[in-house]
């Protein structure tokens, strides 16, 4: 529990391995959560929403406060993202907090579902925003390498990646509802 | 596009969005500057300002619009927090309202029968219905604006602090000229002004506020 804290705070602090190692850690959990809620929407359907939370958590990560529990701020977000995700494909759900902590997480291990949802996103952004998120997403690069191949400063990729998340989310909250 | 590859990605983006507290606190310090040189230069601090904070039911105006102000502000900090629904203490707001009817009693009771009428209209309540909400549209929206860089899970009550908050800093800088001691008239007049406002900013917020 308390390793979360850890790894949260590092990675607000800048370091991004530590913030990738917070990432992996809980998103099995939450997968296990709205694979447990959505059984209704398919393997796909939920990571659709997982990925939504996941978005979601990583633009408003400056929200949770140093030294305070970081599950129930997790959660609090993932309730919130998942009851709009469901209210948004047409359905309502019911999501009490005290469920979250008796649900296993989904088993661990690489996770071979493909979601839809992003794939679309990332096609209905500028054609230099869906280049550097390709590059940084699928095909691994640092932004340094991805700011050579775009001819672009370092500063400018990490800058431009971030409006790109930001418009992910903006898409997201237009299209898929 | 599956979510390892999300995650790398995101872990790219060391872009962080500054702390709440850093938008807000300039934000209100801003509005407040601005209400007070709109009252100083558009209708003038009232004459006898320092002799009026000596009489507790004039200095009242002051304490019970600032309350509101501050637990406003303090209560949008910590709903402006996914988990904050479970942090904020609402309870403060009532022990205001009940302290401004207490008050409203008190000055019923002690005001004679006869001059009661007069006291409760006072000379002032188109301006201070016009004024209030006016005065709040700048700090209302700094509250907002910062709660919109939150995440708040209720947005409708995040609203509502907002108004709540914004409209008791306006309240307190209309104070500011208003020469209208008598809590019937005050209570009364600056309460249906900061409802109004209220309303108002609980029906935005219920927009404005989803993300």
């Amino acid at each position: 529990m308390d390793d979360w804290g850890q790894l949260l705070r590092a990675a607000n602090a800048g370091d991004s391995r530590a913030y990738g190692q917070f990432l992996q850690t809980v998103a099995p959990v939450l997968r296990g959560v709205i694979r447990a809620k959505g059984y209704g929407l398919g393997d796909a359907g939920c990571e659709d929403v997982l990925q939504e939370v996941l978005l979601a958590i990583h633009l408003k990560r400056h929200t949770w406060q140093e030294g305070t529990p970081v599950r129930p701020w997790l959660y609090a977000i993932t309730r919130y993202k998942v009851v709009d995700a469901f209210r948004a494909r047409g359905r309502t759900i019911v999501l009490p907090i005290d469920d979250f902590a008796e649900i296993l997480p989904a088993e661990l291990g690489p996770d071979p579902t493909e979601a839809s949802d992003m794939a679309k996103m990332i096609g209905m952004l500028d054609g230099r925003s869906a280049d550097i998120v390709r590059k940084i997403c699928l095909e691994g690069s640092s932004s340094g390498e991805t700011g050579q191949a775009l001819n672009m400063s370092e500063g400018a990729v990490r800058v431009a990646l971030h409006r790109a998340l930001k418009t992910l989310t903006l898409l997201r909250n237009r299209h898929v509802k | 596009m599956n979510t390892d590859d999300l995650i790398r990605g995101l872990a790219q983006d060391t872009v962080k969005e500054r702390a709440l507290s850093a938008i807000l606190v300039p934000g209100m310090a801003v509005a407040v500057g601005f209400s007070m040189l709109c009252v100083w230069f558009g209708l003038g601090f009232r004459a006898d300002l320092l002799q009026s904070l000596g009489a507790p039911v004039s200095l009242a105006r002051f304490l019970l619009t600032g309350a509101l102000g501050l637990i406003g502000l303090r209560l949008a900090l910590i709903l402006a927090r996914p988990d904050g629904r479970s942090r904020a203490n609402l309870g403060w707001l009532a022990v205001v309202g009940a302290v401004a009817l207490g008050l409203l009693a008190w000055a019923y009771v002690a005001t004679p029968a006869d001059g009661r009428q007069m006291a409760f209209v006072g000379k002032t309540i188109t301006k201070c219905l016009v004024m209030i909400p006016l005065l709040a549209i700048i700090p209302v929206a700094a509250i907002l604006a910062t709660l919109r860089r939150g995440a708040t899970t209720v947005p409708a009550l995040a609203g509502f602090v907002a108004g709540l908050g914004g409209s008791g800093v306006a309240a307190a800088v209309y104070a500011l000229h208003c020469t209208e001691d008598s809590p019937l008239f005050y209570v009364t007049w600056y309460s249906l002004a900061i409802a109004g406002v209220t309303v108002a900013s609980t029906l935005i917020g219920a927009r404005l506020l989803r993300w």
